[in-house]
């Protein structure tokens, strides 16, 4: 490979700049992912034109755990919400389910139930019952070039991405719940991100962008280019202002589009911390993509701790919430510039990268 | 001029401040003295029993033309869906069904069956390329177990079968659909309606399923908390004793889940009014009530086809009252089960001079 001058003097840049930072700041995990929050698994389920993305959770002792949601667009779709209020009995959480099919999607929330209540996980209701606590997400699936969706997830779905999950490595794209998603006018799909602070805190994000806005300017320039950690979104370069057209939108209009979020911690979390930081995360979707929460959208964002870490062996309790909430606005972000650079072109719309192809020129 | 303001501004609040507020009891009822005395509103069960004294169900109330729906949810062990929706500042103000279950979260599945049915009718909101989403807010209630393997409970073919067993006729009440399974204080509970016709030609009515931790009535004298709201009722003859303590009922083992609905024409907002009110009735009847173990959770809806501008506290307070009496009537309504060793007792079963069945 042939580089300029320049082109490797930034290289050469960007690599002390990476090592500096895994030397002394936040740098992604292993897998840059959710998963790379321990006891985090995620599994997709992808069918022709929706599927379902589960994230599974679990504390060191093999309990469910704490949890919180906001919900901030103007067309929802969820389960299990209420019971998530910090004034509700239920503490601990045992899933979250994203997933496409609109309303009708909600019934795969019901099949992860199911493959969590014969492994025994779920809240102790007597004589070793169990009722596992799956909340859930779904938005409407727009990528069928304006035909109605040949599939939705239903139970099966739900039963599958359970079946599925895994603590490696997350497929993002067009994939699970992102499978039949659009951000604005490209494909939109599944992204995931995640950060290691020098104290031992991790956070990760996996976010389902399906919005009604864009994650990019009027220049293409995606929004949170800027929040890259190393060199996570490979080479990402310019999309060059006016030379390329901007795709036009997806029109908007009630329950048509969705940001879906989890956001993951190894920290301890009541609820009423849980939902702190999500409400502090949400602010990563506000900085990715514009508008957000419109009346449209379903974004509703979730958090987790799976309780590896202690709350109190961290410092004081507002500080670290405010941190982990710092971390994961950020972590959502990048979450969704990876699930842009992720998605693949279909039949209707384009990815980010064909959209704006100067911006990609450097990625492998 | 100051007494002219002065004047006016008693003027307005004589001519403005409705004198209809004060409830009249006892309530004009419907013809059914149900929730379908309500124009448009539907009701259908899905009944399951298992030989042994096991009994869950679900209930669907269905809106066919679509209703402004509200919510409130106040009881601390919840299970529910659709209800962020339902939030007066979400974009989708209409509601084509809720789905009352057994089942505690499991149950849940049985509002997939009622959207999968009403979306082969047709009913549903139009979003993009073609797709109709029927909007089934959902709430459910614990009653696996008694009597009956724990996965004895609904899925999404109880829903499908309520949804369509449903009709705008007299209502079944007891052990029945979503209260089949239920209980209330350690006795029989189940399925109660009924309706009240105000004088204005607004119609309110209420569905509950009982399923409470608390009780409904002194257990000495078998008063009802809320005997209030009925009319001449007799003067108490005790004949048993009920036990003095409930069940120690476990967590997440009760909830009592209910709608009320209106052919008044309301706002997000004011169905959102409407069922907070109306829990009041729900806090009248059962004590205690909204526990930390109950999943109490009231759904408001609102057919509109009454246009005239709504007096939201006469109706919200006719819905409290409405509630509180369907919930009077589903532990009349309700038999005792009493099969091999799954024992519960009914109301009438412990006091039987109060109950003309």
């Amino acid at each position: 490979m042939r580089l300029g001058r320049s082109r490797a003097v930034v290289l050469l840049w960007l690599a002390l700049v990476t090592a500096s930072a895994w030397a002394q700041g936040p740098a992604p995990g292993p897998h840059n992912a959710i998963t790379d929050v321990p006891g985090i698994s995620v599994g997709h389920f992808t069918g022709g034109d929706a599927g379902t993305t589960v994230v599974l959770a679990m504390s060191p002792t093999g309990q469910g755990v704490g949890g919180g949601v906001t919900q901030r667009g103007g067309s929802p779709g969820t389960r299990e919400t209420d019971l998530m209020r910090p004034d509700n009995l239920v503490e601990a959480m045992n899933a979250i389910v994203l997933s496409g099919g609109s309303a009708y999607g909600l019934a795969a929330a019901s099949g992860v139930m199911r493959c969590l209540e014969d492994r025994g996980i779920g809240f102790p209701v007597g004589g070793g019952n169990v009722v596992p606590i799956v909340p859930a997400a779904v938005s409407f699936d727009r990528a069928t070039c304006g035909r109605p969706a040949a599939s939705r997830p239903d139970f099966t779905a739900g039963l599958q991405a359970c079946v599925a999950a895994s603590s490696g490595a997350v497929e993002q794209g067009s994939v699970g719940a992102g499978t039949g998603a659009v951000s604005g006018g490209v494909k939109g799909g599944i992204g995931s991100a995640s950060v290691v602070l020098p104290n031992g805190i991790i956070v990760g994000a996996l976010v389902s962008v399906n919005s009604e806005g864009t994650a990019y300017d009027d220049d293409g320039e995606l929004r949170a280019a800027s929040l890259e950690l190393g060199h996570e979104f490979s080479a990402l370069t310019k999309a060059g202002g006016h030379r390329h057209r901007v795709p036009p939108s997806l029109p908007g209009g009630p329950l048509r589009s969705g940001t879906n979020a989890v956001v993951a911690t190894n920290v301890q979390l009541t609820k009423s911390q849980a939902t702190k930081i999500a409400e502090m995360a949400d602010d990563g979707i506000s900085r990715a993509i514009s508008p957000a929460h419109t009346a449209g959208d379903g974004d509703t964002l979730f958090v987790l701790g799976t309780a590896q870490l202690a709350m109190a062996t961290l410092g004081d309790d507002n500080a670290v919430v405010t941190q982990i909430g710092t971390a994961a606005a950020n972590a959502v972000s990048r979450a969704i510039v990876h699930a842009l650079l992720s998605a693949k072109s279909s039949s209707c719309q384009p990815s980010y990268c064909d959209a704006f192809p100067s911006a990609c020129r450097n990625r492998r | 001029m100051r007494l002219h303001t002065a004047l006016a501004a008693l003027f307005a609040l004589l001519t403005v401040a409705p004198v209809t507020i004060a409830q009249t009891l006892p309530q004009t009822p419907g013809p059914k003295n149900a929730i379908t005395d309500v124009p448009g509103i539907e009701v259908g069960h899905y009944t399951a029993t298992n030989g042994a004294g096991g009994m869950t169900g679900t209930t669907a109330i269905i809106v066919r033309g679509g209703a402004t729906a509200g919510v409130t949810q106040r009881g601390g062990a919840p299970g529910t869906r659709e209800t962020d929706l339902l939030r007066s500042e979400k974009a989708v103000g209409t509601a084509h069904a809720v789905v009352l279950s057994g089942g505690s979260a499991y149950g849940l599945a049985a509002a997939d069956g009622v959207t999968t049915c009403l979306e082969g009718q047709g009913i549903g909101m139009p979003v993009a390329n073609g797709a109709i989403v029927p909007i089934v807010p959902s709430a459910i209630l614990f009653d696996p177990g008694r009597c009956a393997p724990f996965n004895f409970r609904p899925d999404a073919s109880f829903g499908m079968s309520a949804c369509r067993a449903a009709t705008n006729g007299p209502v079944q009440m007891g052990n029945v659909g979503a209260g089949a399974g239920a209980r209330s204080g350690g006795n029989k509970g189940g399925i109660g309606t009924a309706s009240a016709v105000l004088p204005n030609g607004v119609v309110v009515g209420a569905i509950v399923a009982v399923n409470s931790a608390g009780r409904t009535f002194d257990a000495t004298t078998g008063d009802f908390f809320a005997g209030y709201t009925q009319a001449g009722s007799d003067a108490a003859v005790r004949t048993a004793q009920a036990t003095p303590e409930a069940d120690r009922e476990e967590l997440l083992r009760a909830t009592t889940i209910a709608v009320v609905a209106t052919n008044a024409r309301l706002t997000k907002a004011q169905a959102n009014k409407m069922a907070q009110m109306a829990d009041d009735g729900l806090a009248r009847a059962i004590r205690p009530a909204h526990g930390i173990g109950d999943g109490d959770t009231v759904f408001a809806l609102a057919t509109g086809t009454v246009t005239a501008a709504p007096n939201i506290t006469q109706i919200g307070g006719a819905a409290a009252d409405a509630l509180s009496r369907a919930i009077i009537r589903a532990l009349l309504a309700a038999d005792g089960i009493h099969t091999g060793t799954c024992n519960v007792s009914s109301y009438c079963e412990l006091f039987p001079q109060r109950c003309s069945r």
